[in-house]
């Protein structure tokens, strides 16, 4: 009853069959990948609240949206952002896979991965509490801002009833989430998992937390110059908010219904670093021990990987050890790797940064358009690889990579290739 | 017997690795460490008392279970405690303990050896002081020990760093079963072959005046204020209400021929894991506790074990209403005629709600019941819920062999775990 054997594939293969994205691109995966193609920033000055007085007053917010017009308007008004934007894209994906949810619900889970979960809800409910008393809290204060309430209500909103529960690894957890969701169906838990990331972060405590750590650009004048991975001028990553989410399924299923199969799952790699609570191990050890177990569950060479989506957040420590790492993991095969960060364009999605790249590292396999990192006109020493400046390139591959690292030492490496008729 | 839910390349329960507990500890509002929580247990003691942790003057509330003399400072030293919140102190406390027991050397095997410690909420003190002094100071006045202290991963990645581990390393967030995702998880992750070994278990510091007004407004907190140690009173008919708490536990999990090969003691073995969502409602568990039930059915295939041997079932039981009502419910579903004689307690009647931590901290005292053969009570039994006709061990333990035992989690948002627990010398070899 829990699972079934009705495959010779063991374990099973699992593949890509919809995904959905909001982000500062858009509303939806499509305008992610005219975005991205088009080297479009998303990139302006903060609109959600007044960020006059802060050390950095930009980020890449979504604009116009309305969950109202794609969910239950009453349904909505009772969900953090973050869990509007995780609901919004996780219907999107289910349509884009034409998945039937309720003709299995029991072997459909939902994963989310999520740094913060609902930061505008605790900030208004904290600011209530201090200003009027605790009897005025809202009892619905806590159901929202808990992280795990985006798969919760995702699995209420299509009747998902198999696995249900969200991952927590700072700016991997969604990249934890997918790997995870992944390990479910491989093992027979689930036949099809809903999984992926959101976060909405643009308030004023995380903008002043982050501006603490030194960890945002200050180029306030230029925000759409702002954000420089690997460049020698860069100074700092932007927040970025959103969602992005995928629907897995084993490959066997998604045959017998007629699915078009956008992407195959190819490896996950997981480590830690064990080193620093918000700096990465000065050898790239633990990122690159991620990238070279997700090569070896795919079978893969370093050399079959046709592009990187990086996390490449446009920190200084950040872009450096990065690019250590993948010269660990990929040896002489690094120089001759594609490799961009396509955070210039969205911000930093934070939880949900992991989801959206591997969308874009996806639509990348499917289209053949390797995205450029934005703003990439000085390069730095210490980052002397192939990261696609300039504009995006024309170019068919047949894997894909995307990092994730987290603080906590948290490192990801999600691998996929394009379909194959065998 | 139908294929496991295990995620090894090998579908029979014969050949796949096998999954032990080498070492356990925690901390909770009856005792900061394992073997003075299980004493305490064992002897029906409530650890729930007035709150100390900030004036509580004004909440419906004023009462919690508490951890009490925990000194982070010489517990882990100045510096480094001051930079964590106290959830993730609690964390590395519990872990540390765990990890002595086992024994291991993690360090010299520190790329097979995985961390995962859930969480319910994370940093709350540190969020809500954040927040305070955002409103009050202005933004340039926010500490940048503010993000890595609140993130709800951190006490994995503290966890991480402190003991030397360097395999996987996460958080499960599932509101009050985070911490039983997170064992469970840690086992598949165990018998899939990817580690050897994980740190795994849960911590939760929510006893702040946003985790106390939150859950009050919500209508679920006991507000039994003149008189705390009888306020939790699982399946009780005069139940009003769960007790927040805190607290950490934390398990050493390890491939049962690693253990073995090292010579370590196996405290228990980690059979069976199920885990489903409701899909039903935001707060409230299903009608009829179908998500529970199938949670619990999914754990008991999965350790290839029938409902007639499970000796013992440490209930989620948080003394609401509705809780108590829908797991009796679940437990009738999937045990039958069995659920009125089959001994099933709730220690969150002397321990308080621990949330997220809850789950792990439950595993704990269930370990420790089955070595001891002793289950433990369910206290402040005086009048018995007509719609809960279940053996709920009432006010005093009772002595009784435990082979096999069931502990349930349920979170916020219709999360459901079951994990399945066998004694240590049970299956050997």
């Amino acid at each position: 009853m829990n699972s079934r054997d009705d495959s010779n594939e063991s374990p099973p293969r699992v593949v890509v069959t919809g995904y959905g994205a909001i982000s500062a691109l858009g509303l939806n995966a499509g305008c992610l990948r005219l975005g991205v193609r088009a080297d479009t920033s998303g990139l302006r000055t903060i609109t959600r609240f007044d960020a006059t007085d802060y050390p950095t007053s930009f980020a890449a917010e979504v604009l116009d949206f309305d969950p109202g017009a794609v969910l239950d308007r009453k349904q909505a008004r009772r969900m953090d952002r973050f869990t509007q934007f995780a609901s919004v894209t996780a219907r999107e994906a289910v349509a884009h896979a034409r998945l039937d949810v309720a003709a299995d619900s029991t072997r459909v889970g939902v994963v989310v991965g999520s740094a913060f979960g609902g930061v505008e809800t605790f900030v208004q409910t904290a600011d209530t509490m201090l200003t009027k008393g605790p009897k005025r809290i809202s009892p619905f204060a806590v159901p929202m801002t808990i992280p795990n309430i985006a798969p919760g209500m995702i699995a209420i909103d299509l009747g998902a009833r198999g696995p249900a529960f969200a991952y927590a690894s700072a700016f991997a957890s969604s990249a934890n989430a997918i790997g995870e969701a992944m390990r479910m169906i491989q093992s027979g838990r689930a036949d099809t998992m809903i999984a992926g990331g959101a976060e909405a972060p643009i308030t004023g405590i995380m903008m002043a937390g982050f501006a603490a750590l030194q960890s945002l650009s200050r180029r306030n004048n230029d925000p759409s110059q702002a954000v420089r991975p690997f460049d020698l001028y860069r100074d700092g990553c932007a927040l970025g908010e959103g969602a992005a989410m995928l629907v897995l399924e084993r490959r066997d299923q998604a045959v017998a219904r007629g699915a078009t199969i956008l992407a195959e799952f190819a490896g996950y790699g997981s480590t830690g670093d064990a080193y620093h609570d918000v700096q990465i191990a000065p050898d790239g050890d633990g990122l690159a021990r991620a990238m070279s177990n997700a090569l070896e569950e795919a079978g893969l060479s370093p050399g079959e990987v046709g592009y990187l989506n990086a996390h490449g957040t446009g920190t200084t420590m950040n872009d450096e050890l990065e690019t250590v790492a993948i010269k660990r993991a990929f040896g002489d095969s690094a120089r001759r790797l594609p490799i961009s960060s396509t955070k210039s364009r969205t911000g930093h999605l934070l939880g949900a940064a992991g989801a959206l790249e591997t969308v874009i590292a996806i639509q990348a396999l499917e289209d053949g358009i390797l995205p450029s990192t934005l703003n990439l006109e000085t390069p730095d020493p210490a980052c002397d690889l192939d990261y696609i400046p300039g504009a995006s390139r024309p170019q068919s591959i047949d894997v894909a990579m995307s990092n994730s690292m987290g603080f906590g030492g948290h490192n990801v490496s999600l691998l996929f290739r394009k379909p194959s008729g065998f | 017997m139908t294929m496991s839910s295990s995620i090894d390349r090998s579908p029979s329960h014969a050949n796949r690795r096998r999954v032990v507990v080498t070492g356990a500890g925690g901390l909770c509002a009856v005792g900061n460490d394992a073997a003075s929580i299980w004493r305490a247990v064992a002897a029906g003691t409530s650890g729930i008392a007035p709150i100390t942790r900030f004036d509580a003057e004004g909440f419906e509330t004023r009462f919690a279970g508490e951890v009490k003399g925990f000194d982070p400072a010489s517990e882990l030293g100045r510096k480094e405690s001051r930079r964590m919140d106290r959830y993730t102190q609690l964390s590395v406390a519990a872990a540390r303990e765990a990890a002595v027991q086992s024994g291991l050397d993690i360090r010299s095997e520190a790329t097979r050896v995985g961390v995962l410690v859930g969480t319910g909420m994370g940093g709350m003190e540190t969020f809500e002081a954040g927040v305070e002094t955002l409103l009050t100071s202005g933004p340039k006045r926010i500490s940048p020990f503010f993000v890595p202290m609140m993130l709800p991963n951190m006490a994995s990645g503290t966890v991480s760093i402190d003991l030397g581990a360097k395999g996987p390393n996460f958080g499960t967030v599932s509101a009050c079963a985070s911490s039983a995702h997170a064992l469970g998880e840690a086992t598949l992750m165990i018998r899939s072959g990817i580690v050897d070994a994980m740190v795994a278990g849960g911590g939760e510091a929510a006893i702040t005046r946003m985790g106390i007004g939150g859950f009050n407004a919500m209508g679920a907190l006991s507000t039994r204020n003149d008189d705390p140690e009888a306020a939790s009173r699982p399946f009780d008919l005069e139940r009003d209400g769960f007790v927040l708490a805190e607290g950490a536990a934390v398990l050493i999990l390890e491939e049962r021929g690693h253990a073995l090969a090292r010579g370590a003691t196996v405290l228990a073995e980690i059979v069976g894991y199920g885990t489903t969502d409701d899909a039903n409602h935001m707060v409230q568990p299903a009608p009829g506790g179908e998500g529970a039930a199938r949670a619990m059915n999914i754990a008991l295939d999965d350790a290839g074990v029938t409902n007639d041997e499970i000796d013992y079932i440490n209930a989620h039981g948080t003394s609401t209403q509705l809780n108590e009502k829908l797991e009796t419910q679940a437990v009738q579903r999937v045990f039958g005629e069995r659920a009125g004689t089959i001994p099933i307690s709730s220690t969150k009647s002397m321990t308080g709600h621990l949330l997220g931590a809850a789950g792990s901290m439950e595993a704990l005292i269930t370990i420790a019941a089955m070595d001891a053969s002793l289950i433990p009570p369910t206290i402040n039994q005086v009048t018995p819920d007509p719609d809960c006709p279940l053996d709920t061990i009432p006010n005093t333990a009772r002595p009784g062999e435990i082979r096999f035992a069931m502990s349930n989690s349920m979170g916020f948002g219709g999360h459901n775990v079951s994990l399945v627990l066998a004694r240590a010398d049970q299956r050997a070899p």
